[in-house]
């Protein structure tokens, strides 16, 4: 069977050679390829752009407010480290028997100090108690070493029991002494720079 | 049949079809290329987010730590100050207790304690002692007891001992 379909037959239009139909439809080709290119991958691009973008910004905003912020910090940190240097420092050292009787002798004669007990104290110190032994003049040789402690090069404690025994012109003196120091020294300094 | 004119190729697309598939072509190019650039832009922008990410992470932690510097700074400030006050303080206590002992009192040996405190020495008379050493000792320690023996010269040898209920 023969099939009679009649396909209407576009009409040839041209001016000075120009096919007008013909690029009506390329232009009108043109159109919806743009656009469908706009829908299919422009609109998504900027949206996921102009997205990114204001993330970026945001996360840009809020490593600048804490870098302003770290940088504030460690200044105050350094001030903080540098203003209480002394005590910083006077917490990581050792005790030195031979040191501290050179310290104390224009106050005292130290004749014996000896360690009694070692402990922990408050998680991160390490206190060491001595029983010292000394000859002094008067009280006031005392008083001069309690102030003096304040400029020693290590944290000292002095505790009871103090005796002060007169023996002709001298009097004896025996009391205890506490030693503090930061517990682990070499991280503590480690974690200092 | 002869023909004067020599036959052309015909083209598959006319001269103008031609130019409107090129210049859909080129605009297609450019549509992709403008959307790959625009998904580069987002991958760096990506990359970057992520790295600055790291870096706000790395710099809570290094906060942190800062922090804790600082805090373990004024638990060092404030354990020599205190040492620094107590040593102070006992000094003034010592120095405070031996300025109560009036002239005619000699003092052989003094013991500090935590909450005790004893006193040899030597008294003129068991009056003097009372009159001008027991009140202030009595002023400051909850108990006081005092033992005197009695020497060849007639003074006093002494001994007080003296006592606080709680630690101060």
């Amino acid at each position: 069977m023969k099939l009679n379909i009649k396909i209407p037959k576009i009409p040839k239009i041209t001016i000075y050679g120009i096919d007008v139909i013909k690029n009506f439809l390329f232009f009108t080709l043109f159109i919806i390829i743009t656009l469908l290119a706009i829908a299919v991958l422009i609109s998504p691009a900027v949206s996921s752009y102009k997205k990114a973008k204001k993330e970026y910004l945001k996360t840009k905003y809020e490593l600048d407010t804490i870098t302003l912020s770290y940088k504030e910090k460690l200044k105050e940190l350094n001030k903080l480290k540098s203003k209480n240097q002394k005590v910083l420092n006077d917490f990581k050292k050792d005790f030195n028997y031979k040191n501290f009787k050179l310290f104390s002798s224009k106050y005292m004669y130290i004749t014996s100090i000896k360690e009694i007990n070692k402990t922990t104290f408050d998680k991160n110190f390490l206190k060491t108690t001595y029983i010292l032994k000394a000859d002094i003049k008067s009280p006031k040789n005392f008083y001069n070493l309690v102030d003096a402690l304040k400029n020693y090069k290590n944290v000292i404690r002095i505790y009871f029991p103090i005796n002060f025994i007169k023996n002709k012109e001298d009097i004896n003196l025996t009391l205890k002494i506490e030693h503090y120091k930061l517990k682990d020294a070499q991280n503590a300094l480690l974690k200092a720079h | 049949m002869y023909s004067f004119t020599k036959p052309k190729k015909k083209p598959i697309f006319k001269e103008d079809t031609k130019l409107w598939l090129i210049f859909i072509g080129v605009s297609l190019i450019l549509y992709i290329g403008f959307a790959m650039f625009l998904e580069i832009k987002v991958l760096l922008y990506k990359k970057d987010i992520n790295k600055f990410n790291n870096q706000i992470a790395n710099l809570n932690k290094e906060l942190i730590t800062i922090s804790k510097e600082k805090e373990f700074i004024f638990t060092q400030k404030a354990l020599y100050e205190n040492i620094m006050v107590k040593n102070e303080l006992m000094k003034n206590s010592i120095k405070n207790l031996l300025d109560l002992i009036p002239d005619p009192i000699t003092l052989n040996s003094i013991y500090f304690d935590k909450n005790r405190l004893i006193i040899y020495g030597i008294t003129p008379t068991k009056e003097i002692y009372n009159m001008l050493m027991l009140p202030p000792l009595e002023s400051i320690f909850t108990q006081t007891k005092t033992y005197f023996y009695q020497m060849p010269n007639g003074w006093y040898k002494f001994k007080s001992e003296n006592y606080l209920k709680d630690s101060q």
